[in-house]
């Protein structure tokens, strides 16, 4: 079992954090450097949990536990308007990010007002790569009424978050729904406004951990940070990406920052131990968002077996 | 007509007690925002989500006179001509722009960051530095179109000497819709 957390501290010395989680048979998902400091967000074995804490606590950082860690959740607005950017939007996709998840903001192209809003099937598809998705609406009972048309179709969970209070059974396709953030035109600073972060925060864990059940009774061939260190290894072109991120975990597989059309093969061709590759044990696609790669691992029905 | 800021400050949203109270947030961040509060004196926010529409009525306090060089720089007589020391660099770029459209480049020098020469006999004291009627007006659709929701496309405006009026909806602004908001903001002033 692998317990995600999230290591900040100084610079120096932090290569011997990274040293003991990967003898751990940990994973390192993701370094910032920010300065003289840095955020390192993890996974680490519950029963080693105490070395690191001994460690950190030797090089006085702080350790704490990062429930989103390793999943990917998009923020949804209906447009990049100044109506809906950038309060509250982006203190929701920071606040996330705070909590160790991969926050994608996206905003749609016709998603405003009560009668005309639409989604198209290229938003949808985006969308449907993340792992959970929070939709930020405004202020009017109504219009998050008549809204729900833009999530029906989605696969994944979907928290809904707007001003007035609603009932659950108004709003039979979302997974919940967190009131008390609606439209605001300045920052969240308030205890109210941070508390209803957290609602969002504890929302989304929720959805995480049905997505995680759902995936238990049908477990996967591999995990998605096995396969992110063999592509490191076998495909080394991509710790030269650009992208802050270059390997984007999911509960069910990951996004390589790579193009698709020059690297898929050699990403397919990543070998592990067990004499299985990549390609036959996930499906290797294009993903919507630029020209990246997207990562699907086959659970254990269609396989057979695990590595 | 003698008013103070902001003195009577209504929003209705039949339906939709919460979004009323949140609007009227927003319109104070926004208004605070483009420092508009103090030129408005009467505001009257009206919805009507069923339709939908937005309209707002709001009355102005004053008229604003405009800038000139005397109100924004101490001007003194020198050597052939005149100097002004600016200490607020808010209306520099307006001033130099007012200077030389009344003079010629030529004619303008700027020895120090906060100073400006016109070699002239004329004294530029009642030149026009800045229109601040016609800023606010601007900044004051600005607002109107911020605080709107954004998928309300459709505008309507009429300015007047002393009050604006705002609708926007989602459909094609009708006569009839005109008239039903114009009579719903009135039964709010009349109240």
């Amino acid at each position: 079992m692998l317990d995600p957390v999230m290591f900040t501290g100084g610079v120096y010395k932090h290569d011997l954090v990274t040293e003991l989680v990967e003898d751990l048979g940990g994973y390192l998902l993701q370094k910032n450097v920010t300065q003289s400091e840095v955020i390192l967000l993890m996974l680490v074995p519950h029963e080693d949990m105490q070395v690191l804490e001994a460690l950190t606590k030797e090089l006085k950082g702080k350790l704490e536990r990062a429930p989103l860690a390793g999943t990917e959740i998009a923020v949804v607005t209906p447009t990049l308007a100044i109506h809906h950017l950038p309060h509250p939007a982006c203190d929701v996709a920071e606040y996330l990010r705070r909590h160790g998840a991969k926050s994608n903001m996206i905003g749609m192209s016709r998603g405003v007002a009560k009668k005309i809003a639409q989604i198209d099937e290229y938003e949808t598809t985006l969308i449907n790569e993340h792992d959970a998705v929070v939709f930020t609406f405004g202020n009017f009972a109504d219009c998050i009424l008549k809204k729900e048309h833009l999530y029906r179709a989605l696969t994944i969970p979907v928290i809904v978050t707007g001003g007035p209070e609603m009932r659950k059974e108004d709003l039979p396709y979302a997974f919940e729904y967190v009131p008390n953030v609606g439209r605001i035109a300045h920052r969240s600073r308030k205890a109210t406004e941070i508390g209803s972060l957290d609602n969002i925060v504890a929302a989304v864990g929720r959805a995480l951990d049905s997505v995680r059940a759902s995936i238990f009774k049908d477990p996967l061939t591999t995990t998605p940070p096995r396969v992110m260190d063999a592509v490191r290894e076998q495909v080394p072109d991509v710790l030269s990406s650009h992208s802050p991120l270059p390997i984007a975990l999911n509960l069910n597989g990951l996004r390589i920052k790579l193009p698709y059309d020059e690297y898929h093969e050699a990403v397919a061709g990543v070998r592990f131990e067990e004499g299985v590759t990549l390609g036959e044990i996930a499906k290797v696609m294009p993903s919507r968002m630029k020209d990246y790669i997207l990562v699907r691992i086959l659970p254990v029905s269609e396989t057979g077996f695990v590595v | 007509m003698e008013m103070d800021p902001l003195e009577v400050f209504e929003v209705e949203m039949p339906g939709e007690e919460y979004g009323a109270e949140k609007y009227r947030e927003i319109i104070m961040d926004i208004l605070q925002d483009l420092g508009l509060i103090r030129s408005i004196g009467r505001l009257y926010v009206y919805v009507e989500i069923g339709v939908p529409y937005f309209a707002v009525y709001g009355m102005i306090r004053g008229k604003l006179p405009p800038l000139r060089v005397r109100d924004v720089g101490d001007l003194v007589a020198a050597e052939g001509g005149y100097q002004i020391t600016v200490e607020d660099e808010e209306h520099m770029a307006g001033l130099i722009r007012a200077l030389w459209e009344a003079y010629g480049r030529e004619k303008v020098e700027q020895p120090d960051r906060n100073v400006l020469v016109v070699l002239s006999d004329e004294s530029p004291e009642e030149l026009v530095v800045a229109d601040l009627e016609t800023e606010f007006r601007r900044d004051l659709m600005d607002a109107l179109v911020r605080i709107a929701p954004e998928g309300f496309r459709n505008r309507r405006n009429e300015m007047g000497k002393d009050s604006f009026f705002f609708l926007a909806a989602e459909e094609t602004i009708k006569p009839e819709l005109l008239a039903e908001a114009k009579e719903k903001i009135g039964g709010m002033r009349d109240a």
